[in-house]
């Protein structure tokens, strides 16, 4: 079983108005220390683990992966190599903010294997980027792309977020326009989330932003996925379209339900049949790694929760992810393989009415039967999800 | 029996009572001090927040007076609530004198008068006293005026105490021991005791609160309830002191306890005489009545798992609430409940409360409504209290509806917006009074119907809080009333159907669908929503399918938190009722209550 790795680098510049990820801006002072404590955790993790385990993909992600030199990124990976099988092939990713790469650096982290780029455009509209108070604006995006094109580059994803408040589908298809010229070989479009942790979440609560009509979310999703599907783009996911053959195979992972590991502050982790947490701060995951203790994998000194998924939360989540594979769905024989029972025989009830409510259908592939969304139903996923969950 | 003497404390809903109440409680030492914190005779929580007092209660304090004679002086504790008039008067029954208190700052309001005439009325010895002095807005001289002109005494007899600070207080218990009568009744008559409270204890079955009018009443005695014949061999005779305290006997004029071992307050009803099963007196004492319920909603568990648990709950309560009245009731929209009967919108709130509260129950209560005459044109009357059950028009005679007095008691500059709301409502204005300067107390004939919805809450915020009602049931009246449906997805829900005014369909049908919109959420089709009254459509409105409900990211492979909001929406998807195949949250069937005014 191949593993994904992810690593959260938390630092932020600034924090973009809508996000309520665990980033923190203002703390870059941390960043060396960070760097170490990442360090302590792949190797406390690795040496507890049943073995050496093969990865597949590595994902960093944020918070702003780019505000670290290539120097600590060279660090990390060498930690990385040095207890884990990493496959020649494996995806190596960065996500980036487009105002915070130059060329060199681009250079450097592709010399140091990275092989993917997932750069947060959201919008080409300034004014757009401003309301949501990201640190970059639509130029930053033209030359973060050409740069990484002439870092060497060959996988680059664009992040674009649409149903902002007072958002036209004007502006929206303007902005979708702009992504499609640089030809990406992956977009991941996201419906704007008010949360309430954040900014927005305030803002729209006290009455100062209106909340986004989400009839003209679900509309602007619907057009931007025959525009994509007319250039060429493939729809995978509820969120995400590629070019064949670069599909981001990292979150592929999650959704397929297979393990992982999470280093850094907040990360997530799944493997072993637990699911596990590290501490949100910053400096109080640098001191937990500081802890030579040795504990049962894949906990780390600074895992936080621990959940023992049982087989039937792992048959629920299964199905609660794999049908966000909008192609790939959940395989009957692939479930039945996992698991040594029928999908059929242990979500019956709950499959026969999401078919008659015309969320779910079942698609003949080969001598397999998949299950998965109805194109109508992308946008409704969580009103199937929610049939997996207890 | 010279040296007993039996008393209540009337007031208006804050004005001191259960304050008063401790303070003599501590100065006759039956209660040490350091107890303050709680209110003695108010039992539980929700008396204390809601300020007013349910059961009442009956404690015995001995006291002695500047005369050096020790007193026996039992104070019985009356429901402050309007809908607990016929408690009330039982409990006044048992006394020969009262304690009326009247708040300095706040002066005569509507109770203070409804109590003060029912005291009147069991020919009560009067003792005013003005209440909470300590504060700087106090209008002690002016208070003083109106309450004499009010009883006809020199203004200089009323007392004038700080129950908070304790100023003066034990002159209230001199004035008792001076003022208040002795009881009267012939000891060697045959028993008969007033049954004016009763609570439920699960070792002593029915505790009966008695007032001993006439002969003697032994422990060993073997007893009867006048009012159904049953015989009872009491567990226990005894005093409050304030804990229940057996004694060997009470005699007439004494307050105390008998533990009946009986299973249900409904087997010994206040109002009921008890006499001796040995030596039965000839007739039982006067003014026993079986109170009705006025109001009915339906009460329904939010998960239909509870129901057994809210059986129980209701069952329990019960216990000590002979006027709850409940049975099992089917509803298509809400699925297996209740059908409640209250005596009026108070008693409703306290037992909703109640159930969510001290059995933490969710409950949806569906909008109260009355209980409607109607003669069908075959000759029968039918009483209908659930509105869905109303016959087809056709069949239908004539629908009548109870009516109700009011008395409103406000400062004079709300005169206007209080005629106003009244007369919106049906009401029929009967004129004026004016107890004291300043105050008038304007009294109308309304529907019941048109008060017990938000009525109570329009009245205090159209007079800044300052008026006080008062209520009493005064026949059945015929008028042009319908039924008002609301469907959805053509079919009718019949938790939200109403009995309404002819007058009143079509702005009711119209606000109901404007709410109905705003709480029904978006669903996988699109709902219509419809009011129909008088076999004609009046409103519609479309709740427009849902076209987007998904997380965006799952990000870092978190699936715990998305897995987290999942849960919660299928929480709140599992509590919403099913009509046909449509959702509606538990909001709706509250809806009526929340129509705001335009
Ligand atoms: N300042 C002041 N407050 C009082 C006095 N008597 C009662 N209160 C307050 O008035 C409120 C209502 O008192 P309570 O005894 O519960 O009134 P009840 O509803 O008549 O039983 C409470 O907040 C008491 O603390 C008093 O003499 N002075
Ligand atoms: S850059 Fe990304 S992680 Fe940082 S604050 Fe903005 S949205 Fe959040
Ligand atoms: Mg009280």
């Amino acid at each position: 079983m191949n593993y994904s790795l992810y690593l959260h680098i938390p630092f932020c510049v600034r924090r973009c108005a809508y996000c309520d990820f665990n980033t923190y801006a203002g703390q870059e002072a941390l960043i060396p220390d960070y760097v170490e404590a990442l360090r302590r955790e792949i190797e406390a993790v690795a040496r507890a683990a049943p073995g050496r385990l093969t990865v597949h993909t590595i994902f960093f992600g944020g918070g702003t992966p780019s505000l670290l030199s290539p120097r600590h990124f060279e660090r990390i990976l060498t930690a990385l190599q040095s207890h884990f099988s990493i496959l020649p092939e494996a995806e190596i990713s960065l996500e980036a903010n487009p105002g915070t790469v130059t060329l060199a650096s681009l250079r450097d982290l592709r010399a140091l294997g990275f092989n993917r780029i997932s750069y947060g455009v959201q919008s080409f509209h300034p004014e757009e980027l401003r309301q949501l108070e990201r640190i970059h604006n639509p130029l930053d995006v033209f030359d973060a792309v050409r740069w990484a094109r002439r870092a060497g580059f060959e996988n680059l994803n664009l992040d674009l977020i649409y149903g902002l408040p007072e958002q036209s589908l004007d502006r929206w298809t303007a902005t979708l326009r702009w992504a499609l010229s640089f030809a990406p070989e992956h977009l991941s479009l996201y419906a704007l989330t008010i949360e309430s942790g954040a900014p927005f979440g305030r803002w729209t609560a006290r009455g100062l932003l209106p909340l986004p009509d989400p009839d003209l979310a679900a509309e602007m999703y619907t057009q931007a996925g025959e525009r994509l599907g007319v250039n060429g783009y493939e729809q995978y996911e509820i969120s995400n379209w590629a070019r064949p053959g670069f599909q981001c195979r990292h979150n592929l992972q999650y959704w397929r339900n297979r393990p992982y590991l999470g280093f850094g502050a907040g990360a997530h982790g799944y493997a072993g049949k637990m699911r596990v947490a590290n501490a949100l701060r910053i400096r109080s995951y640098i001191e937990r790694c500081k802890s030579p203790a040795s504990l049962p994998f894949p906990l780390s000194p600074a895992s936080v929760h621990k959940r023992v998924i049982s087989r039937r939360v792992e048959m629920q989540e299964t199905m609660m992810t794999g049908l966000r594979l909008t192609r790939e769905g959940v395989s009957a024989r692939e479930f039945a393989r996992r698991f040594g029972v029928q999908v059929t025989d242990v979500f019956g009830a709950e499959i026969e009415k999401l078919l008659g409510l015309g969320l779910l259908e079942w698609a003949q592939e080969k001598d397999d039967r998949i299950l998965r969304l109805t194109p109508s139903a992308r946008l409704l996923g969580n009103q199937v999800f929610l049939h997996f969950v207890d | 029996m010279n040296n007993i003497r039996n008393f209540c404390i009337i007031a208006h809903v804050d004005h001191g009572k259960s304050t008063l109440a401790d303070r003599l409680l501590h100065l006759t030492g039956t209660v040490p001090e350091r107890d303050t914190t709680e209110q003695i005779l108010d039992s539980m929580d929700l008396e204390r927040e809601k300020g007013v007092t349910i059961k009442a209660s009956a404690v015995r304090m001995n006291y002695t007076a500047a005369d050096g004679q020790t007193y026996e002086l039992n104070l019985i504790d009356t429901p402050g609530h309007v809908d607990f008039g016929y408690e009330v008067s039982r409990a006044l029954a048992a006394c020969e004198g009262a304690i009326l208190v009247v708040d300095a700052t706040q002066g005569i309001e509507a109770q203070t008068l409804a109590n003060l005439y029912q005291a009147l009325e069991a020919d009560l010895t009067i003792v005013p006293v003005i209440n909470k002095i300590d504060l700087v807005t106090a209008r002690p001289d002016e208070v003083a005026e109106d309450i004499a002109s009010l009883l006809g005494v020199p203004p200089e007899s009323i007392l004038r105490v700080s129950a908070k600070t304790g100023e003066n207080v034990a002159a209230v218990l001199e004035a008792v021991v001076a003022r208040v009568p002795p009881p009267k009744g012939d000891a060697e008559a045959p028993l008969r005791a007033l049954v004016f409270d009763s609570h439920y204890d699960s070792y002593k079955g029915v505790v009966a609160y008695v007032r001993v009018v006439e002969g003697r009443l032994a422990a060993a005695d073997d007893i009867r309830m006048m009012s159904t014949g049953a015989a009872v061999k009491p567990i226990e005779v005894g005093i409050f002191a304030p804990m229940m305290k057996p004694v060997a006997a009470l005699s007439a004029g004494e307050v105390g306890y008998i533990a009946t071992g009986l299973k249900s307050v409904r087997d010994a009803r206040v109002g009921d005489t008890i006499t001796s099963a040995a030596r039965p007196a000839a007739a039982p004492l006067p003014g026993y009545r079986h109170p009705k319920p006025m109001v009915f909603a339906g009460i329904y568990p939010a998960e239909a798992d509870d129901y057994q648990d809210l059986r129980e709950a209701l069952e329990k309560l019960q216990l000590n609430d002979a006027s709850l009245y409940f049975e099992p009731e089917t509803s298509q929209a809400l699925g297996y409940g209740f059908r409640a009967g209250f005596l009026g919108l108070f008693h409703m709130e306290i037992i909703q409360e109640r159930i969510e509260r001290e059995y933490d129950l969710d409950v949806v209560f569906t909008a109260p409504t009355v209980a409607y005459e109607v003669l069908l044109r075959d000759g029968t009357t039918r009483i209908v209290d659930t509105p869905a059950d109303l016959p087809d028009e056709g069949e239908i005679e004539e629908i009548r509806e109870p009516w109700m007095t009011i008395e409103i008691i406000t400062p004079t500059e709300f005169y206007g917006p209080i005629m106003e709301l009244a007369t919106k409502r049906r009401g029929i204005f009967k004129g004026p009074q004016y107890p004291a300067p300043h105050r008038v107390q304007l009294n109308f004939e309304i529907p019941l119907s048109e008060i017990i919805v938000d009525f109570f809450d329009e009245l205090k915020s159209r007079t800044r809080g300052y008026a006080s009602l008062d209520y009493q049931f005064l026949e059945y009246r015929p008028d042009k009333l319908q039924k008002l449906e609301i469907l959805v997805n053509g079919e009718p829900v019949d938790a939200l159907a109403a009995i309404v005014h002819t007058k009143d369909a079509y702005h009711k049908g119209q606000r109901m669908i404007t709410k109905l919109k705003e709480l029904i959420p978006r669903q996988l089709f699109e709902v219509a929503i419809q009011a129909s009254s008088g076999g004609r459509v009046i409103s519609r409105a479309n709740v427009k399918p849902l076209r987007k409900d998904v997380l965006a990211k799952c990000y870092g492979g978190d699936i715990t938190r998305k897995k987290k909001l999942l849960e919660k929406q299928k929480r709140g998807k599992k509590r919403m009722k099913m009509v046909g195949n449509v959702e509606i949250p538990q909001d709706a069937f509250m809806a009526v209550l929340k129509l705001e005014e335009e």
